[in-house]
């Protein structure tokens, strides 16, 4: 059992210090990217001015982590599919276009995915292990088995989260490159875990990922089986609504997507609603089926108590 | 538990493949030249001279991709040579990059600035992850797949995240390592931060003024103890050791005394449960800017006190390959255990003043090499060291 101590979280929903975002969830609004809290809070308004919004996302959802909590994480482990898009796009545009021998290295420098990891590193005076996964639409799923690798490595503070950052251009390229049913978003949700129970209700009990699926209801209960759990006692089920056919039954099931927006970590979003519905709820395990790529699934279980 | 290495591969700017590469290593032959592209043509850089056309025709491979994926597939697969894929051996790829497929996004990017033939469906190959599942798919790989992108210690990464699923009983056999190709992203990048030398680069000299930038991949197979019992391979050295740390002191510059080095140095000798003196080689991180090589050497001085090893940074021969230094390096550590080498540190002249330190002048050959401890330091202050070692 990996015990859940903290999440923060900043996302389309109001999810930023809110102990029930299962029982808030709303439509997605379009009127706004993600519900910011106020960064000045957070993070000095000098370096402010330099950070993109994934950075002031993942960075703010990290130190808020740290408050919580209230001691030093011994790992912290980022996952992002895209990373750092406004200041790669910024960088693109600059060396394309200037004709100057000089450019500014600010947005090279903040370009690169552990851009993340490393703010978080500088922002809490942070000399541990810290590291960064990219793997599309299971950069959550593989950054979290690093987190559980962490833990049985003795580490007793570890924390995990992804992050990914919507830009318009990439709504430009949408229809090319993945489905565009459900509006495009940023979001991070980061997650304190610990072996130690300490306060925490809820525990995520395993993770797995499947890099050669077929998408069938068989592979989703393969994994259930190994813990010991069914699909029927699952009292809710959290899919990407690609194309797996667990709505068939009386399950209770939540397309996730509907609510963080489309982007390749919505389901870290689905692991935080999945916390809060288990803590608040008479209930006992929650489901996260992230099918959002073809070929790729991931599966994450979350059990109360 | 003891982790296996039992394959290697690796494609730089001093050859492909073991033969070509010991051979210029050993004439002292570096591979960075003026470069012959027109994005490199103004800068001395580690070009692999094969087109990207050339590289799928010669090694006869059938998933396309970009640059960055198309290398790591021809080291990969040399890593992979020999090895079968077998249903009771649960083996993954675990991959480290920075630019992933820019070379072919920073292309379409250009057009869609210039208003001229846009084709989005063309970043399909620019995310990090995809260049993995392509590499990945190459080999017929689909146990774990994984991408680790933490900059220059990208590949130094891979090897530990594959090493601790080995230890956890999660994968069986992976293959590690890194890959990437030149873009103009990064060499604008580097150039933007004025750390590139205009003449060829000379680390841990009083006189270094920056890096050449190269490319390439390099790749190693790990296996556990139960998988050698099924796959009959003969292990040709250890993963003894691994650790990362955070320098936590700026985004790009590493600390004076290089504080995160010293930090991920101390665990990886824990890991490997080794003494300081027991380390017969550095292959250092030695990337020949100012900055790094400084902070670089008080570190190992810090370190190994008053008996330093013979240590040097081979990146005079390859380029800095950022994110497939690791496992290119990686791939050169386990050459000198299995043939006594220690690697010469090109364009040295004279000692850095604050710390004195004389890196490895010649190839030497037929030494007794039990341990290689072997440096990777990336932006964001993320510090890597992997020690490898005889069986």
């Amino acid at each position: 059992m990996y015990y859940i101590q903290a999440i923060s979280s900043i996302s389309n929903q109001d999810s930023f210090r809110n102990d029930d975002l299962y029982t808030s969830l709303r439509d997605f609004n379009t009127e706004h990217d993600v519900v910011a809290p106020d960064y000045k809070e957070f993070i000095p308004r000098n370096s402010l001015r330099r950070l993109s919004p994934i950075l002031r996302m993942g960075l703010t959802c990290a130190i808020e982590s740290k408050n919580v909590v209230g001691k030093d994480f011994d790992a912290i482990v980022v996952g992002t599919a895209l990373g750092c898009l406004k200041d790669t796009e910024k960088f693109l545009n600059t060396f394309i276009t200037s004709t100057s021998d000089f450019l500014s290295p600010t947005a090279f420098i903040q370009s690169t995915h552990n851009t993340i990891g490393g703010q978080i590193s500088l922002g809490l005076n942070n000399h541990a292990y810290n590291m960064t996964h990219t793997q599309n639409n299971l950069s959550f799923e593989v950054s979290l088995i690093d987190a559980i690798l962490c833990i049985k490595d003795g580490k007793t503070n570890v924390l995990v989260g992804a992050a990914e950052e919507k830009i318009a251009f990439l709504e430009l390229v949408q229809p090319k490159l993945i489905s565009d049913i459900y509006p495009l978003a940023s979001g991070a949700s980061f997650f304190t875990l610990s072996e130690k129970q300490q306060n925490s209700t809820v525990a995520i009990q395993a993770v797995e990922t499947n890099f050669n699926s077929k998408h069938t209801d068989r592979e989703i209960s393969s994994f259930l089986e190994r813990e010991n759990v069914t699909l029927e006692n699952s009292d809710l089920v959290f899919t990407s609504g690609n194309s797996l056919n667990v709505a068939g039954s009386s399950l209770n099931t939540i397309n996730y997507l509907k609510y963080s927006g489309l982007h390749y970590s919505a389901s870290a979003f689905a692991t935080h609603v999945a916390h809060d519905f288990l803590k608040n709820n008479n209930a006992k395990y929650a489901l996260v089926i992230n099918d959002l790529c073809k070929g790729n699934l991931g599966l994450i279980l979350l059990k109360k108590g | 538990m003891k982790i296996y290495i039992t394959g290697y591969g690796l494609i730089s700017a001093i050859g492909i493949g073991e033969e070509e590469t010991l051979a210029s290593l050993r004439a002292s032959r570096s591979g960075i030249t003026v470069g012959k592209k027109d994005e490199t043509r103004a800068f001395k850089v580690g070009e692999v001279a094969l087109s990207n056309d050339e590289l799928k025709d010669r090694f006869h491979l059938a998933t396309d991709g970009s640059r960055t994926a198309l290398l790591g597939m021809v080291a990969a697969k040399q890593a992979f040579n020999g090895h079968v894929l077998l249903d009771d051996v649960r083996t993954g790829l675990i991959s480290g990059t920075s630019v992933g497929g820019m070379d072919i996004s920073e292309k379409e990017y250009r057009n869609y600035l210039n208003n001229e033939d846009h084709k989005p469906e063309n970043y399909l190959h620019h995310s990090s992850g995809i260049t993995s599942s392509q590499i990945a798919q190459e080999l017929g790989i689909d146990g774990f797949i994984n991408t680790i992108s933490t900059a220059c210690s990208s590949a130094a990464n891979a090897l530990m995240m594959g090493a601790r699923m080995i230890r956890s009983g999660m994968l069986d056999r992976v293959i590690v390592g890194g890959t990437d190709s030149m873009t103009s992203f990064t060499i604008s990048g580097f150039k933007s931060l004025m750390i590139f030398d205009d003449d060829w680069c000379k680390p841990f000299d009083k006189s270094r003024k920056g890096l050449n930038l190269g490319e390439g991949a390099g790749f190693i197979v790990l296996e556990s103890e139960k998988s050698l019992e099924i796959t009959k391979k003969i292990p040709l050295a250890l993963l003894s050791g691994w650790s990362n740390a955070s320098d936590a002191f700026h985004q790009t510059a590493s600390s004076p005394d290089g504080d995160g080095a010293k930090l991920s140095m101390i665990e990886a000798l824990n890991v490997a449960g080794l003494d300081p003196s027991d380390i017969d080689y550095i292959n250092a991180h030695g990337t020949a800017t100012p900055n790094n090589d400084l902070s670089e050497s008080h570190a190992i001085k810090s370190i190994f006190q008053n008996v330093i090893p013979p240590f040097s940074s081979t990146k005079a021969f390859t380029g800095h390959t950022l994110a497939a230094s690791g496992g290119i390096e990686a791939v050169f550590a386990v050459l000198a255990i299995n043939k006594g080498l220690l690697l010469p540190n090109l364009n040295f002249s004279e000692a850095i003043e604050e710390t004195k330190l004389t890196p490895q002048l010649a190839f030497e050959e037929g030494k007794t090499i039990n341990h290689v401890l072997s440096n990777s330091f990336g932006f964001g202050g993320n510090n890597s060291t992997v020690i490898l070692s005889k069986v």
